[in-house]
């Protein structure tokens, strides 16, 4: 095996989120493993495994089995068109929102508003900042890191450890009952705090930055986002999950997506480096100043220090 | 007068003996072994959260201070490092291009040793057959496998590929496959994609570690050498990793209205 950083896989993750589009091909789906196949839940009485420090053993790499991909949470046919334009054809069924029933994100009026100009601009963004970040290199956030990407699970006596393999994100929870982080520091991936309920492992997430969205096209929160991710674990090869979201800044309620999580049963899988900042293109190739009305320039920011940079 | 002499010979021979019994016992059990926490399959834990403290981010070797640059000892075993001609031309070199040839200003990984002494924490998550190491900087991760090989290559990675194994309570690892695009420090000090790394990371203590580090390069050195520096454990009770996302701080992110 020989894979060259500027050649191929690195590479090729950077191009493909750059033109939007990498969470739906073959590059991502390695990341994880292959089998999409939804694993059983177990029969009724069965007692799933323990660590030594009695927490529930949920160790392993685990991938999503839904067909979900992070271009647009919403259940809208518009979104639907877009996605298989992009894709050539290859629609993503999955729809993670369950609640509310329309499967739409429940935005006040002002937001809404805020958030079609965002749908409007990734077709083609007239300033860096109208990207998705993610698409710029910066991480993910919370849940949207769950749509992306396989991820192992680690678990030490007082904490639970996530780590993701799409741009090695990952995620220390604590579940020794200490208190959120102050209120002023903000984070990209937020501040989680575990507990065990019964199977389920209660994530509350806090201290999320403004700055992170939750898909492709520009569904956005506030600094006061709060994400309650609930893990149960169903079966020997099954993770339930589903997350709910409040926001009363930008919501008119609280909203919830679920998925499916199946074990990667590969015995030899690892997770390969994915360096996603490391070459990204994505203001030089994505910005389109040519129908900009206000100021955009493509030789803003951290971007064109990594253009010229090789 | 001698009363006075006993007592004072008495005292001399009591110090001695006392002395004498601290040393026969510094020699045979050293502090590393008495004092370490050992996880439940016996290894010494070497989970926390831990930081370097010295100035081998700016330059590995000894150097007086710059503005905004502390000065420093240096890390390196021996004090010079063995460039070939063409390579010690080389950092001089990226010396003198440092503020925009070092991979640092471009917020790219920075490869390994580098991350481990760069001045933000990381976390080691210890299992008995992978450690996490997790570090605050552009949430860079390793993961160290226990007692597997390195797959075939070469693979350009940027933090390589790590291997480990015990040797007594000291945790070696072997990093091998990585890319020639990262440096060892600000100061320019640079190798090729034939960088080998041997770390050794061995508790000394409940809060320090001390920190090895081998470095084969034939294409850059003369010769193998090392550099090494104690890792201390973060004191505050409710320590915990954030971010440093070097790469997102240069804009306004928010969105036209």
């Amino acid at each position: 095996m020989s894979i060259d950083v500027r050649g191929s896989r690195v590479w090729m993750t950077a191009l493909l989120a750059a033109i939007g589009i990498a969470s739906t091909l073959p590059v991502t789906a390695q990341e994880g493993g292959g089998d999409r196949r939804l694993p059983p839940v177990a029969n009724p009485g069965w007692v799933p495994p323990r660590m030594p420090d009695g927490q529930i053993n949920i160790q392993g790499y685990w991938n999503q089995r839904n067909n979900v991909t992070t271009y647009s949470l919403q259940d809208g046919e518009g979104d639907r068109a877009e996605h298989v334009r992009i894709t050539g054809g290859r629609a993503a069924t999955g729809r993670p929102i369950v609640d509310p029933s329309s499967g739409r994100i429940p935005y006040q009026q002002w937001s809404a508003a805020k958030a079609k100009f965002l749908f409007d601009q990734h077709q083609g963004a007239e300033r860096p900042e109208n990207l998705d970040p993610v698409a710029r290199g910066f991480m993910e956030g919370t849940p949207r890191i769950n749509l992306q990407t396989g991820f192992q699970i680690l678990q030490t006596p007082d904490q639970v450890t996530f780590l993701y393999e799409y741009g090695h994100h990952f995620r220390v929870v604590p579940i020794d009952n200490r208190p959120h982080l102050d209120a002023d520091i903000l984070l990209w991936m937020g501040d989680s705090r575990g507990r065990w309920e019964g199977n389920t492992l209660v994530i509350d997430v806090t201290n999320h930055n403004d700055q992170s969205w939750f898909d492709q096209v520009g569904s956005f929160h506030s600094t006061g986002l709060r994400v309650t991710e609930r893990w149960t674990i169903v079966g020997p090869d099954r993770i339930d999950y589903e997350a709910i979201i409040n926001d009363p800044q930008v919501f008119t309620q609280p909203w919830k997506i679920q998925m499916n999580y199946g074990r990667n049963a590969d015995p030899t899988y690892e997770q390969m480096e994915s360096a996603i900042w490391e070459g990204n293109r994505a203001v030089e190739l994505m910005v389109r100043p040519s129908i900009a009305t206000g100021t955009a320039s493509t030789s803003d920011g951290p971007d064109a220090s990594s253009k010229a940079a090789r | 007068m001698a009363t006075h002499n006993l007592i004072r010979n008495a005292a001399v021979i009591v110090g001695a003996l006392l002395l004498s019994a601290a040393v026969a016992t510094a020699q045979t059990t050293p502090a590393s072994t008495q004092s370490v926490p050992r996880t439940a399959d016996g290894k010494p834990d070497l989970s926390g959260v831990w930081q370097a403290i010295n100035t081998a981010a700016w330059d590995l070797q000894g150097h007086h201070a710059r503005k905004g640059i502390p000065a420093g000892l240096s890390v390196v075993v021996g004090g010079a490092i063995p460039y070939q001609p063409w390579a010690a031309a080389k950092k001089r070199e990226n010396f003198e291009n440092r503020l925009n040839a070092d991979p640092e200003a471009k917020c790219y990984l920075p490869g390994v040793p580098r991350i481990t002494y760069m001045p933000y924490p990381f976390q080691i998550v210890q299992t008995p057959a992978q450690l996490a190491f997790l570090y605050e900087y552009v949430h860079a991760t390793r993961n160290v496998f226990v007692g597997s090989e390195h797959p075939p290559g070469h693979i350009d990675w940027w933090m390589g590929d790590s291997r480990a194994r015990w040797e007594g309570d000291t945790l070696v690892v072997d990093v091998v496959d990585f890319n020639d695009a990262t440096w060892f420090d600000r100061a320019g000090n640079f190798h090729s994609d034939e960088l080998h790394v041997i770390e050794r990371y061995t508790r000394t203590g409940p809060d320090h570690m001390k920190y090895e580090a081998t470095i084969e390069d034939p294409k850059v050195f003369t010769r193998p050498w090392s550099i090494s520096m104690p890792l201390y454990r973060r004191q505050e009770s409710e320590i915990q990793l954030l971010e440093y996302e070097c790469y997102a701080f240069d804009e306004e992110f928010h969105a036209l209205p």
